[in-house]
């Protein structure tokens, strides 16, 4: 009792001090004149007559202001709505002419108008034309020309590659000019094209793929690297500030400076502003080295389109110390996607000069197509713009590539179509064995034969449609308009499939539906002796081709194959047959950059005899592969040593329990 | 204070166990204590009424009693803009140096009344949205009071209209600013640029190199990267209500609502009605209202009237036409209609044209074009207009809808333009919110696969299981491409044994010893770690061969954003329950791996340690449980892509196998994870675990071939 009685005394006493102490503190405040509250922000006033102040629009003048007509453009200022005529665009398609080589061609000039020739936007009649395309890197002397259907430069795309080549001495007119790194003071967006300043040595097809061999950046990698008059100097990652004064040249020995082209072999790379400094840029981009451009003077190349924030950092040199904090306590996951764009954009836009022609068309064609351009997502994404075509669609989700981004999953049907070529004979028990599957929700035969197509077909659960083919083989490929699911089972009248089969493959492909999913695999290798590219039906430890006599695969591709194969490639497959297969999948290689998946076949036996593989291959055949990568440029196809299983496949346990027990029949 | 009520709260069940003088004495005690709290608390918030009353009456001025500036008639005049300014030549980025946490700071100049020489003023001293535009900033995060530290200046000089002020004048007031300084980092807001007769597309008061935050640019007087392109704001966003209208066809395809247009203008418009009729509506002015009715509300189509802006949401398009000026506050409505512009003005730069996408909200057609409108809309897929009309509706709510939404769009892209490191990406400018929601963006987008020749680091988490940790140790070193083992030493009461016992292996190994028993040491980012793929093993499996091992390393390589793993589980739906359960019975389905034997790329190991979301981490600290679930879920969720199991069924040394073999059913166990399983998909806010119903094998796996001849053979094996 004591204690409590003393312990309630102490918290009364305790009381009465906090009591006085918060008394009295009020009554100081009071005494003590506060004046203007330091440190607390004032801000703008609150007005008493806030309520009263009149807008900034007087009555009656808005919505109607003085109506006023459309102006001419100012002389010599252009901008697309006046300066290009696109009706010529929309009657006969985007077709581009290229004003004949002069006698002295440069080697940049050539390999540009190969690219343009070889492109399937190419035309040789000037009239048919919606653009023509005037590449001025010729020496002076020959700039003075004016072309025949100049027309004031309507319509005309003035190639510039190098800043200096003959500018003053021609009338531009209303010509647009696709230059290499552009002022950005006389650079006009929306109407000139700003491209790469690329090497003279430039590959003009396929080219040089991206270093980066790791997405993220090895833990002992230099942290920057100096764009420097001749190469690149690599800064130590504890070398805090020496970059910008020439101090630090003492600090790293003469090996840390790479003379020439090489490659810089850091996270960040500084580059100056100067003019002379774009070379670099496509230097940091083909390295893997995310650029820093110091107050650039020049328009990054394709800024139109491509979202240069998501791959490059445009800072300011005057405030060297703040960009160089920034950079060292920029967060991982910023570093890990602003690398991976530098690559994908290099892979993408300027690794050749092909691509970089290509781009620079795409964009006007985008300009002409309006609202049916590409959209943003569709540039900055892989695979990129040259290869996800907006004449299929402008929405994403129509596309393999972009499902995850939408937040959306690919459909729960397929397409089965077999394609009957020289056999003739109806496929019955392989179209009976894909109807059966619960995900088919129609069946196409093509039939590609002289002989017509029988009058009856079996009774099938699903709807079937019979088309009647040009008995080519690429006929296979063609977007026919009756197919109405994304996903394609790609038959033919010989192929022989379980349900089972057919039904695991399709699942696994919604997992996959950028890549083609198959049953029977071809590999590809080089030739050393021969010095060239082969490719066996043998079943070897790994594979890089699915066959597409039963494939998976989206609907998407067939446009692809259809539209953006150039002329001489398809021409290539009509000649011998098995050749559609290796096309069709360098395609898909070319787009996913990943192998195509193989799921487990029941019947690998009998199918390697059949007549499309080429178990003892005829020279053409075998000759196909070589002259496809030729015309790539490069080799798109990517091997893989891997198959995908149902989960249970083959574990000893009750076949019971097994979803796709069929797959397991000896 | 707390603790005296605290005491009051107890006081009364203390009571009745005292003797009554000391009850007496007690309640008197507290009663005064209570008494005394009371007057404290008057006293407190008496004097402070007084004080606040005072700011009020100090903040809460007239806008008439600002003070008044005289202008000499020969007072300096700024030079005109300079159209060649870019931020690096005429912004003085020093001034930012201040600013922390990449966020400018601005100031705002206080308000005056100018006036002439002979007292006529210079303009009207502020209207309402530059006082509300003002108000918005600083209320924002970056204002600041302190001119020394300010990185931009606003003065409170209103040009957002500039029918309303005198040019030449209010030139002057701005030279005259104090830290005007050639305007240099000075930012002005115009809506309302230029005037009768030939109305110039920017503000006509010179400037020098004062910033401009402009309605109505056009290619010519827009200085790129320097200026910003604002929208005209439309007063009818705060006074009319006007509930959003969902996408979908509408019953006129194409609407033209403004009241005045040049009549050739109207006369192509009258051409395209005349030529498709009722699915496109020309609307004008009306002329026979009585006077009580709001002209600006009203819209005519011969006799029939409409109501303004509600007839917008009746339309797919709405035509947005240059008028005297390129910038239309028309533009506002529409895009609040969810009604698509169809913006026909040459060389206008729409509103914050730097950063927002208007090819995803609008269709911009050349003058020339106007006659070919309908075919050129009619092209578009439906749905493409459909996410159009969302598009506009968004952009409307995000930067139109107020002047402050109007202000805060144009400090942030200033912002960004110079601390680009720190920008906005177009996503988050351009996705509507639901698109932000539902998208997954990949941290591992770039289709790679990695060199073999990098192989792979093994971390073994272990706590005193010596002699099957060395056993581990010796089997995962036969993997040709191990590159590096790190053991992490658990156990703070045992030191790891000494360096001459472990197993001499081929590749370096180093040990780890931890602060703290915490099972999240085995997902921590060390700096050891220096390759990409990373093996987590637990010390007890023994019984995966150099094959399995190997083959995993390989698929790995094919799928460097995913878990690569050896055991797979599964997560279910209980319906009976209504929640999660965990299965790990033979299943045809897989959701997930566990990571006592996965591979997975290092970079998850970051975010396992710093990015968890909520409070997973400690969770799982605590719980000693459940930390490969977690990283099943986080990997998910940021990939959007299913684990890949490898390789056949096996039996693994762990808890919840036993259960397998019937041996005892570790029921408990199983009812833990069910609930880590729970708890994460309601921390997340969603299930992101994927089920498939693959497994990764050996090309040739089981099949018909001679083993000798494979490249995995020993795979499967028990």
């Amino acid at each position: 009792m004591q204690s409590w009685r003393r312990k309630s005394l102490w918290l009364a006493l305790l009381a009465s001090w906090l009591l006085g102490l918060l008394g009295i503190l009020p009554l100081l405040r009071l005494v003590v004149p506060t004046g203007p509250r330091a440190g607390a922000p004032q801000g703008w006033p609150r007005w008493l007559d806030a309520e009263l102040l009149q807008s900034f629009l007087q009555p009656g003048e808005l919505p109607e202001d003085a109506p006023q007509l459309r102006r001419a453009p100012r002389g010599g200022s252009c901008d697309w709505g006046a300066c290009f005529d696109t009706s010529k665009c929309r009657s006969g398609g985007f077709k581009v002419f290229v004003y004949p080589a002069a006698e002295l061609i440069s080697e940049m000039q050539h390999k540009i108008l190969a690219s343009i020739e070889g492109s399937r936007y190419h035309t040789v009649s000037p009239t048919e034309a919606c653009l023509h395309l005037l590449s001025l890197d010729a020496p002076a002397g020959a700039c003075s020309l004016v072309p025949p259907k100049w027309n004031g430069g309507k319509n005309h795309l003035v190639l510039r590659l190098h800043p200096a080549s003959c500018s003053a001495t021609f009338q531009l007119g209303q010509a647009m000019v696709a230059e290499a790194s552009p002022t950005v003071d006389t650079f006009r967006p929306g109407f000139d094209v700003a491209l790469p300043l690329l090497p003279e040595a430039h590959p003009v097809r396929g080219g040089a793929p991206g270093q980066l061999r790791q997405h993220s950046p090895h833990p002992g990698a230099a942290l920057l690297a100096l764009a420097e008059e001749r190469g690149w100097r690599v800064a130590g990652t504890d070398s805090s500030a020496c970059p910008w004064d020439g101090h630090c040249e003492q600090d790293h020995g003469p090996e840390q400076t790479h003379p020439g082209a090489a490659l810089p072999n850091a996270t960040f790379c500084l580059i100056p502003g100067r003019h002379a400094d774009a070379l670099r840029f496509l230097q940091a981009l083909q390295a893997g080295c995310i650029p820093v451009l110091l107050s650039p003077r020049w328009e990054l190349p394709f800024s139109e389109v491509i979202d240069w924030t998501k791959a490059a950092i445009v800072a300011d040199e005057r405030l060297p110390l703040q960009v160089l904090a920034a950079l060292q306590e920029m967060p991982p996951t910023r570093v890990l996607a602003l690398r991976q764009q530098t690559q994908f954009l290099w892979d993408t836009y300027f690794s050749s000069v092909e691509k970089v022609i290509r781009t620079t068309l795409e964009i006007i064609q985008d300009r002409i197509l309006g609202a049916s351009a590409h959209p943003s997502l569709l540039w900055n994404n892989p695979p990129g713009a040259l290869l996800a075509l907006p004449t299929f669609s402008t929405s994403p989700l129509d596309f393999p590539f972009y499902y995850l981004q939408q937040g959306s999953r690919p459909a729960g049907r397929f397409s089965a179509l077999i394609w009957v070529g020289a056999t003739g004979q109806p496929p019955l028990k392989l179209i009976q064995a894909v109807a059966g599957s619960q995900h088919c929700a129609q069946i196409l035969v093509l039939w590609s034969n002289d002989k017509p197509p029988p009058p009856s077909w079996p009774e099938t659960a699903v709807p079937l449609l019979v088309i009647e083919g040009h008995r080519k083989v690429s006929d296979r490929f063609l977007p026919h308009s009756a197919i109405s699911t994304d996903a394609i089972l790609s038959l033919d009248a010989h192929s022989s499939l379980s349900t089972p089969e057919v039904d695991f493959a399709f699942v696994v492909w919604q997992s996959f539906p950028e890549r083609m999913v198959g049953f029977l695999t071809w590999s590809h290798f080089w030739d050393e002796a021969q010095g060239r590219w082969g490719y066996t039906a043998e079943r070897v430890n790994e594979f890089s081709m699915v066959l597409t006599s039963a494939a998976f695969y989206h609907r998407y591709y067939h446009t692809l194959f259809t539209h953006s194969l150039p002329k001489a490639l398809r021409r290539l497959a009509e000649a011998a047959p098995p050749c559609v297969d290796v096309l069709m999948n360098f395609l898909v290689a070319a787009a996913t950059k990943l192998p195509p998946i193989k799921v487990p076949s029941g019947r690998q036996h009998e199918d390697a005899s059949s007549p499309r593989v080429p178990g003892d291959l005829e020279p053409a055949a075998q000759d196909c592969i070589d002259r496809v990568a030729a015309e790539f440029g490069h080799m798109p196809l990517v091997s893989s040593r891997l198959r995908l299983d149902p989960v249970l496949f083959k574990d000893p346990v009750s076949v019971l329990r097994k979803k796709y027990r069929g797959l397991e029949k000896p | 204070m707390c603790a005296s009520v605290k005491y009051n709260i107890r006081g009364p069940a203390l009571i009745p166990r005292m003797k009554i003088k000391h009850r007496i004495y007690y309640i008197t005690l507290f009663s005064i204590v209570l008494l005394g709290l009371i007057a404290t608390g008057v006293f407190q918030f008496w004097p402070h009424s007084i004080e606040s009353s005072n700011d009020w009456s100090v903040e809460k001025r007239s806008v008439r009693d600002v003070p008044v500036v005289r202008l000499p008639a020969d007072s300096p005049i700024p030079e005109r803009g300079d159209l060649s300014c870019r931020m690096h030549t005429c912004f003085d980025v020093y001034r930012c140096g201040f600013n922390p946490k990449n966020k400018i700071k601005v100031f705002i100049y206080s308000l005056k009344k100018y006036v002439d020489d002979s007292g006529v003023p210079v303009s009207n001293t502020i209207s309402r949205e530059y006082n509300e535009l003002l108000t918005a900033i600083s209320d924002s995060d970056y204002y600041t009071d302190d001119i020394t530290r300010a990185c931009l200046f606003v003065p409170s000089i209103d040009v957002l209209n500039q029918n309303t002020l005198r040019i030449k004048e209010t030139a002057q007031a701005l030279a005259q600013l104090s830290r005007w300084d050639r305007g240099t980092n000075h930012l002005l807001f115009n809506m309302l640029p230029g005037g009768p007769p030939d109305y110039n597309t920017a503000l006509d008061v010179p400037r020098d190199r004062a910033l401009l935050a402009g309605g109505g640019f056009s290619t010519w007087t827009y200085r790129q990267g320097y200026d910003v392109s604002i929208p005209v704001y439309s007063p009818l966003s705060a006074e009319v209500d006007l509930p959003e209208k969902g996408p979908g066809p509408r019953r006129y395809f194409l609407l033209s609502s403004q009241m005045a247009l040049h009549p050739e203008y109207r006369e192509e418009l009258g051409a395209l009605q005349a030529k498709h009729g009722e699915s496109v509506l020309v609307l004008d002015k009306c002329t026979n209202l009585s006077e009580d009715v709001l002209s600006v509300r009203k819209r005519c189509h011969e006799h029939q009237v409409f109501d303004y802006p509600q007839v917008l949401q009746e339309a797919t398009f709405c035509v947005v036409l240059r008028g005297a000026r390129l910038g239309q506050a028309v533009l506002s409505d529409v895009l609040r209609a969810g009604c698509v512009p169809v913006v026909i003005a040459d060389s206008y730069i729409l509103p914050f044209s730097e950063v927002l996408d208007w090819k995803r909200a609008s269709v911009v057609v050349p003058e020339e074009k106007m006659a070919d409108v309908y075919s050129i809309l009619q092209s578009i897929p439906q749905r493409q207009i459909e996410e159009m009309q969302r598009q506009a509706r968004w952009f409307w709510e995000a930067y139109f809808q107020s002047i402050k939404a109007i202000a805060l769009a144009t400090l942030q892209i200033i912002n960004d333009r110079i601390y680009p490191y720190a920008a906005i990406s177009y996503e988050e400018w351009n996705d509507p919110p639901t698109v932000k929601w539902g998208s997954v963006s990949n941290p591992l987008f770039l289709p790679l696969i990695p060199p073999q020749s990098q192989g792979f680091t093994a971390i073994v988490l272990t706590y005193d299981r010596v002699e099957s940790l060395f056993r581990v140790i010796t089997e995962v070193s036969k993997v040709p491409s191990l590159s590096k083992l790190l053991v992490v030493w658990n156990n703070q009461n045992k030191s790891p044994p000494e360096e001459s016992l472990w197993p001499k292996i081929r590749v370096p190994l180093k040990v780890v010893r931890t602060a703290e028993n915490k099972l999240s040491n085995r997902f921590f980012p060390y700096d050891e770690i220096e390759t990409e793929a990373v093996l987590a093993i637990d010390d007890d499996i023994i019984m995966l061969t150099s094959d399995e091992l190997q083959f995993g390393y390989e698929v790995w390589r094919e799928f460097p954003d995913r878990l690569v793993g050896y055991p797979g589980r599964l997560h279910l739906w209980d319906h009976e329950m209504s929640k999660w359960k965990y299965e790990s019975e033979w299943t045809n389905e897989v959701s997930m791996v566990l990571t006592g034997a996965a591979f997975y790329h290092k970079y998850f190991n970051y975010l396992y340690t710093y990015k968890m979301p909520g409070d997973i981490k400690n969770w799982v600290d605590a719980h000693m449980n459940c930390e490969d679930i977690a990283m099943n879920f986080l990997v998910a969720n940021v990939t959007g892509k299913a684990v890949i199991k490898v390789t056949p069924r096996k039996k693994f040394k762990c808890p919840e196998c036993t259960a397998i073999d019937g041996l005892s059913l570790d029921q408990t166990h199983m009812v833990e994870r069910s609930e880590c399983i729970n708890k994460f998909a309601s921390v997340f806010g969603t299930m992101p675990l994927k089920v498939v119903e693959h497994r990764a094998d050996p090309v040739l796996y089981k099949d018909d071939f001679p083993e000798k001849l494979k490249s995995f053979p020993n795979i499967g094996s028990l």
